[in-house]
């Protein structure tokens, strides 16, 4: 039953975001194609508002995602929809994983349009050469390999976003629970877990630092002359925390909604 | 074994309790009314059965098994609201049902629906309020559940179409299945009643067959309610 609620999912939210791919796209063409060598003031400025609404289009990809993610769960689950949600012969479990899983779906895709968005837009061998220094220097200056670094840093970034996302989900459930059909407890209990699973990592890795004097110099020292391995490890480190905090959250949701649901 | 028996039932909201000790047992293959008055406690109670409400305590059980993914599979429940995903087309929402519910008969809810002069390739947000709970109405009874639960399904509809309404319960509900009616609406619903449960304050008052009780009280379902709950 997973595949098919995750179709209705995904169809939902395929609907309300292709819009905002296109457009990026669109942007993205513009920036492009008005990229001339020599160009005047007027398509000048054309192409700073094209380059401007294209950034703004990918801001909003992503912000759209959180946003949509949210509403599509508490009208899914708690809203008028819901009575048909809670009556389909499927386990809660699914209906929790159906939501995760089409989050995760759209985030990559929006990466996905993000990154070609920004290639269409401002690929040109000298960006491209300008981008490699700069990221040269950052992974020597960290003694990183490239490739390790890019998948890092991205799989932090996707990791963060997804636990932001995962505490508004168990927001929206405490917050219900508590004070059926008002947002203002769902926002409040999101926020709070928020703030517990960021303290949380940073506990743990204050944590770790008893057993690793180099991550411990993260926290004492206020200069830049520390060891440059600790940076990795503190990488490595925030990603697996993230994991088994988002791994811990969803079995927390699934408990929580197995417990029963009160409709208004 | 009972198609659906609910055992000394509590619910409450805060310190509202809402539904009082509420047992119960129906059968297979009768058509019965909830009925009660405004605040009773019959949507209260039908959103229990339906998983939508978690008891305070004691417990419903339908064919024998708590409420869970196998009570669903054999109830088609029709709540008072609109519930369906109003961005949807009427063909999706087919779609939709027969992916979910094994027992939907797809056929007859397009020809119910083609009765009804409704077009499927129509999006739910361009429909009005009733046109959208005609939808529903046709999809629930295009199931072929075993307990059809219709709450307050003449609410807010012309006396032309309650009509329409109660002829498409009944000529469309599967043989040996119960039908649960919540309504306030007794003299329109009576004559196809053949079982009564009296709902008063979240406490069950009365059960009994519609025959049983017009010969020992000598006065429609409609008068007795009149006289049990004159205010």
């Amino acid at each position: 039953m997973l595949n098919k609620l995750l179709k209705y999912d995904l169809k939902y939210m395929i609907k309300n975001m292709s819009v905002f791919y296109i457009l990026t796209i669109f942007f993205a063409i513009t920036t492009r194609l008005l990229s001339l060598p020599e160009q005047s003031i007027m398509i000048s400025i054309i192409r700073k508002i094209s380059s401007g609404c294209m950034i703004a289009m990918i801001a909003n990809i992503i912000i759209n995602v959180m946003m949509r993610s949210w509403i599509r769960f508490r009208d899914s689950l708690y809203k008028d929809e819901s009575y048909l949600t809670h009556t389909l012969p499927v386990s809660k479990n699914n209906l929790y994983n159906s939501k995760f899983i089409q989050t995760v779906v759209f985030f990559f895709v929006g990466f996905i349009i993000a990154l070609l968005g920004l290639f269409i837009a401002y690929y040109s061998k000298d960006n491209w050469e300008a981008l490699k220094t700069f990221i040269t220097t950052i992974t020597t200056g960290m003694n990183m390999r490239t490739s390790f670094f890019i998948a890092i840093a991205i799989t932090i970034v996707f990791l963060e976003i997804l636990n932001a996302i995962q505490c508004g989900f168990l927001g929206i459930i405490l917050g219900h629970k508590m004070n059926n059909g008002k947002v203002g407890y769902s926002v409040l209990f999101g926020f709070i877990i928020y703030l517990i699973a960021q303290g949380l990592v940073l506990g743990l890795v204050f944590a770790y630092g008893f057993f690793d004097s180099s991550v411990m110099e993260l926290f004492k020292t206020a200069t830049i002359n520390i060891d440059v391995n600790a940076f990795k490890i503190l990488a490595i480190l925030s990603a697996i925390l993230y994991l088994i905090i988002i791994f811990v959250m969803s079995i927390i949701c699934k408990i929580e909604l197995n417990k029963g649901v009160n409709i208004e | 074994m009972e198609l659906l028996e609910v055992k000394h039932l509590n619910k409450s909201f805060g310190k509202k309790q809402i539904l009082k000790d509420v047992s119960f047992s129906l059968t297979g293959g009768k058509i019965i009314g909830l009925l009660g008055k405004n605040g009773a406690g019959k949507s209260t109670l039908i959103k229990l059965i339906n998983d939508l409400l978690t008891p305070t305590s004691g417990e419903i059980l339908v064919n024998g098994k708590k409420v869970g993914i196998e009570s669903k599979k054999v109830i088609s429940y029709l709540p008072e609201r609109t519930y369906l995903n109003k961005q949807m087309k009427v063909s999706e929402v087919i779609e939709y049902f027969k992916d979910f519910y094994d027992d939907f008969d797809e056929k007859k809810a397009k020809r119910l629906l083609k009765d009804l002069d409704l077009d499927i390739e129509e999006r739910l947000t361009k429909m009005s309020k009733g046109m959208q709970e005609k939808v529903q109405l046709v999809l629930v009874m295009s199931r072929e559940a075993d307990l059809y639960i219709l709450d307050e399904p003449l609410g807010g509809v012309d006396p032309a179409t309650r009509d329409y309404i109660l002829d498409t319960i009944l000529s469309n509900f599967k043989e040996n299945a119960s039908v649960v009616i919540s309504t306030h609406l007794i003299s329109d619903i009576e004559r196809i009643l053949d079982e009564v449960i009296f709902i008063d304050k979240g406490k069950i008052i009365l059960q009994s067959g519609t025959d049983e009780l017009r010969e020992k009280e000598n006065a429609s379902i409609d008068d007795i309610f009149r006289r049990m709950f004159k205010c």
